[in-house]
């Protein structure tokens, strides 16, 4: 059970982690339609759970949920209606990303699958809170908060980029 | 509590009890100790500090849509002026850009300077990156990459909205005036970190 319990948490004390889903779901509780890109993102990180469960070999995960984090960060601030299509592309991209960055630290198969059923299910409802919250905030100071939270996490993204590529750590 | 309101409360509680706990994770990011290295090191230079509250300062001396297009826009060039220092690329004249930044941002706050949008998102943005190249080749090289970036960011962001609830006070006269003083202060301040900075 304390596996399932560390999954669960485990989006939400991952920096960059956080940083995706928090942009991800204020982008998408801005959009008319929210259900396609929540669906994208769960279906996207299902696949990518599943590809960890596999143990598919070491990928650039990390550095496309930040590059897409960064792209989440600009339209926020752009706050500019997105196509469906391209928020659920979007939202997919990073689900699979989150996927795939969130490899269990776990020694018995069982605990591992634990982990990453609540690893799954803290990101989904995390994305759902947030894109629900941010569907509240329609007054016209919430919006410019929002947009300007959105060149926060765009400019943090960016800059973690950045740091990675100068120490070597991009894949 | 408006059940319009309960989303947010319950994410906000979800986001707190995760972070007073540490499962167990395969990666290495803090992101308290992280956050707080980030978020302390703007606010302890203070050629930076006056910079960033001259901008929300203007920000709010211009009223809408500056008020929140300038703090968008520098954040977003920062970031650029961060990759440019992070890189290493030379940048000649970093301290005295940002000694400059001081001063003309004061000076249009003193003299209530009221340019073009575009004018205001140039100037701003060309002064972010003197800022973000300075704060990006001084990050310390064992920082959580991530946390720390994110504390950086929020860091400059309030000092914007410090600005900016400072320029409220221009609703009034008499806070016009006091707005107007706090840019020849900040102006005054420029001058002499250019001083030093020669």
């Amino acid at each position: 059970m304390s596996a399932f319990f560390s999954g669960l948490l485990h989006p939400l004390v991952i920096p960059a982690h956080l940083l995706a889903l928090l942009a991800l779901g204020l982008l998408i509780g801005r959009q008319r339609a929210t259900l396609p890109p929540c669906v994208g993102f769960v279906t996207a990180l299902a696949a990518g759970l599943t590809g960890i469960a596999l143990a598919i070999a070491e990928t650039a995960a990390l550095d496309v949920l930040l590059a897409a984090t960064a792209l989440a960060g600009v339209l926020l601030a752009l706050a500019r209606p997105l196509p469906t299509l391209l928020s659920t592309a979007l939202a997919a991209v990073m689900g699979i990303a989150l996927g795939l960055d969130s490899p269990p630290e776990a020694i018995s198969l069982a605990a591992a699958n634990a982990t990453l059923v609540g690893t799954g299910l803290g990101a989904c409802l995390v994305l759902v809170l947030v894109a629900a919250a941010a569907r509240c905030l329609t007054r016209g100071l919430q919006r410019i908060g929002m947009r300007i939270v959105g060149s926060w996490f765009a400019a943090s993204a960016i800059l973690v980029l950045a740091l990675r590529f100068a120490r070597g750590l991009m894949f | 509590m408006n059940h319009r309101r309960h989303p947010i409360a319950l994410a906000a509680t979800s986001l707190l009890l995760a972070l007073a706990c540490t499962p167990a994770a395969a990666h290495t990011g803090s992101m308290r100790g992280g956050f707080l290295g980030g978020f302390a090191h703007p606010l302890f230079g203070p050629d930076h500090v006056v910079a960033m509250v001259a901008v929300g300062l203007w920000g709010a001396f211009l009223g809408p849509p500056a008020i929140w297009l300038l703090p968008i826009v520098f954040p977003l060039v920062m970031a650029f002026g961060g990759v440019i220092g992070i890189l290493g690329v030379p940048l000649p004249g970093v301290e005295i850009g940002i000694a400059l930044s001081a001063i003309v941002l004061g000076l249009m706050v003193l003299l209530a300077a009221k340019p073009p949008l575009a004018v205001a998102a140039a100037l701003v943005g060309a002064f972010a990156i003197f800022h973000g190249y300075a704060h990006g080749a001084e990050l310390p090289p064992g920082a959580d990459a991530v946390a720390y970036s994110v504390g950086f960011v929020v860091a400059t962001g309030l000092l914007h909205l410090t600005g900016i609830a400072f320029g409220q006070l221009a609703r009034w006269p008499a806070g016009r005036i006091a707005v107007r003083a706090a840019g020849g202060v900040i102006a005054f301040a420029g001058v002499a970190f250019l001083a030093a900075a020669r």
